[in-house]
């Protein structure tokens, strides 16, 4: 049994060697210890150990093991052989020399090489891809960086337009206010006069300018808040009427205001804002208009307040009507000579209130701008601090009043004015002395500025609420944004004036404040 | 008299080079296109020194790998030198470069080692900064090189070969 079973196996192994032998085709080459070929067997064709590279294969088959101690066995795997042919390179050492056996590895290289090929490639890729999307990181990162850094330059921006056009209100306070105290001597002679005006036009474009710097600090689209409030049309245009008539005269312009109130109901409007829009239209109509008339035109009617301003001035060409309207563009009308901020600012307002806005101008005979602002409520808005009626002085005598203002010129210009209305005036400077003071013998009415040295003027205002002074208090402030005046108003105020105080304003507030309850 | 031979073996991860600079050192040759190394080629190239006479080198150019495995250390039995070959435009090939250097050394204590950082053509994506290179230089030859145009090629491995010689 033995026997057959042993006979099984060697015919087994022969069955395998044959198989093995077919699969790897092997070439077998002996050498002597000198690398002399002794004998080849096996497929030589397909190594190129045939013809006349023989030679060559067999020398670089010598140099295979070149530096290697070939004191035993070797085993190369996968190795090229100088006709390009992958095979696994065996060495076998013997007593005179050596055995090489290749074994053709063709078939594995190919297929290994082709995973491993696209394993490589995916990897490549994947590096590739990890560093774009480090590149974009970086570069996110980077204009992350450079937005913050604008944002940071725009918010400085702004901080810097608001304190240029706040700085520049407290002492146009002053001056606007002695210039009336001046203008109020009937025995001032013609010259004098004159120069007052120039001060005073002067002035009012310093005013204008800044508050349109104001406006253009502020974004686009993050802009003051709609501050909705009744508007009193008449002292409105009688407003401008006094501000724009002598002017206007001085160049020997006709001016003129018109209003008209064909609805019964109330007007609510951004005051601060048609204001604004106005003074810009009046002071370009002014500037540009050289002979003829200037008409303002105030109507009411169907819930929306129609606007125009009427000149006689040069007119605008065709081509330049878009370009008035953007900032900074003052060469688009000719002869220009401001900031060029003055329309972009009236058209930005005008659709922050959704309003509409049209010029008419033919050049050389004049320009029409008409401007639509629908109603922003209906009357139950806040009264404004403006809207009061007829004054007398009257009515004001022998009330007391405490004025806390840090600024010596406007203190001296307010109590001046209070005093013509026949308050009794008390003024400090500080916010400490301010409570104390008005503790002491609490006035009928606190002024108060806002910006005072160390505790604010609405600091004041709100410790004297908390400790019950129930009298009127109106704010005075160089800050004319609606953040300013909601804050004054949170803190306690009834009233909150813009500076420079107008004094027609001045005085309706005044009479206002002191209505009965 | 026999011309002396010398082995020396390119060691490098995949995808830096390692084919194409012996394509360009011995054929003067480059293709494109990328393909994988399986197992070994050998290649050989005579040649001359600087102090005069010549050395066969016997080159091979063995499968990228980071790091190595038995079947590569077979393959280095006998060298001479050693090429690490480097990806300038990743850097971390750099390092594996260095690293197999180090994991050579067990087996070759003696040998020589010339350091390629190649794709020179594509410098502005090297990855590999030129204050590192000056460093390694400290410590081993270092050649910028393309294998694309062949810039500093034939002087790296001339470089190895007078050091082996």
């Amino acid at each position: 049994m033995s026997g057959a079973g042993g006979g099984r196996t060697v015919d087994a192994e022969l069955q395998l060697a044959r198989l093995l032998i077919a699969r790897a085709n092997p070439l077998t080459l002996d050498f002597d210890a000198d690398w002399n070929l002794r004998d080849l067997a096996g497929d030589a064709a397909r190594f190129g150990f045939d013809g006349e590279d023989a030679a060559a294969a067999l020398r670089g088959l010598q140099e295979l093991f070149l530096g290697m101690p070939l004191d035993a066995d070797i085993d190369l795997s996968f190795v090229q052989l100088p006709n390009g042919r992958n095979a696994h390179v065996h060495l076998a050492t013997s007593a005179d020399g050596f055995r090489v056996i290749l074994l053709d590895a063709q078939h594995e290289h190919d297929r290994q090489r082709s995973q491993q090929q696209a394993g490589n490639e995916a990897m490549i890729a994947s590096a590739q891809k990890s560093k774009a999307i480090g590149q974009l990181r970086r570069i996110r990162d980077q204009l992350e960086q450079q937005r913050s850094r604008l944002e940071e330059a725009n918010a400085l921006k702004t901080a810097l337009i608001a304190t240029l056009s706040h700085d520049f209100r407290s002492p146009l306070t002053s001056i606007f206010g002695y210039l009336h105290l001046l203008e109020a001597d009937v025995a001032l002679g013609d010259a004098p006069r004159q120069h007052l005006r120039a001060i005073r036009r002067n002035a009012g474009y310093l005013f204008a300018l800044a508050e349109n710097l104001l406006e253009y600090g502020r974004s686009e689209s993050g802009g003051r808040v709609l501050d909705p409030v009744l508007v009193d049309l008449v002292a409105l245009g009688e407003d401008f009427e006094t501000m724009f008539r002598p002017l206007a005269l001085e160049k020997g312009l006709d001016f003129r205001v018109q209003v008209r109130i064909d609805d019964p109901r109330k007007p609510v409007l951004d005051e601060m804002r048609v204001r604004q829009i106005l003074a810009n239209l009046l002071s370009n109509a002014v500037r540009y208009t050289l002979d003829g008339s200037i008409l303002l035109d105030l109507h009411w009617r169907d819930g929306a307040l129609g606007l125009r301003v009427v000149d006689t001035g040069i007119g605008i060409p065709e081509e330049h009507r878009e370009r008035v309207f953007v900032a900074f563009n003052s060469g688009a009308q000719a002869g220009s000579k401001g900031a060029g901020l003055g329309l972009s600012i009236v058209k930005r307002l005008v659709g922050q209130m959704h309003g509409s806005l049209e010029l008419e101008s033919t050049l050389g005979k004049g320009s029409t701008f008409s401007i639509v602002l629908p109603a922003l409520g209906q009357a139950e808005a806040r009264d404004p601090s403006t809207g009061g009626g007829r004054f007398a002085d009257t009515w004001l005598g022998g009330r007391s009043a405490l004025v806390v203002e840090d600024d010596p010129d406007i203190a001296q210009f307010v109590e001046l004015l209070l005093d013509d209305l026949g308050f009794r005036v008390r003024v400090t400077g500080d916010a400490a002395s301010a409570v104390e003071l008005a503790c002491a013998e609490p006035p009928d009415v606190l002024l108060v500025d806002v910006e005072l040295p160390g505790l604010s003027g609405n600091t004041v205002v709100y410790r004297l609420r908390a400790q019950g002074y129930r009298g009127r208090i109106v704010t005075m402030s160089a800050t004319p944004t609606a953040e300013a005046r909601a804050t004054a108003l949170a803190a306690g105020s009834d009233h909150y004036l813009t500076k420079p105080i107008n004094i027609e304003q001045f005085v309706r507030t005044m009479m206002r404040v002191l209505e009965p309850r | 008299m026999n011309m002396p031979a010398r082995k020396i073996c390119l060691l490098g991860d995949f995808g830096v080079g390692k084919t194409s600079l012996v394509a360009r050192f011995v054929r003067n040759t480059f293709s494109e296109e990328y393909l994988t190394t399986v197992g070994a080629k050998v290649d050989s190239k005579e040649v001359a020194l600087p102090s005069g006479g010549a050395v066969k080198l016997v080159v091979w150019d063995i499968a990228g790998k980071s790091a190595l495995d038995a079947l590569n250390l077979t393959y280095l039995r006998g060298a001479s030198g050693l090429l690490l070959v480097a990806d300038g435009t990743r850097e971390a090939t750099l390092r594996a470069a260095l690293d197999l250097l180090m994991q050579s050394r067990s087996l070759l204590p003696e040998a020589e080692a010339v350091l390629l950082v190649n794709k020179l053509d594509l410098v502005e994506r090297w990855e590999v900064a030129p204050s590192t290179v000056a460093e390694l230089r400290r410590t081993l030859p270092v050649f910028e090189t393309s294998a694309r145009f062949g810039d500093g090629v034939e002087a790296a491995f001339a470089e190895l070969a007078g050091r082996i010689a």
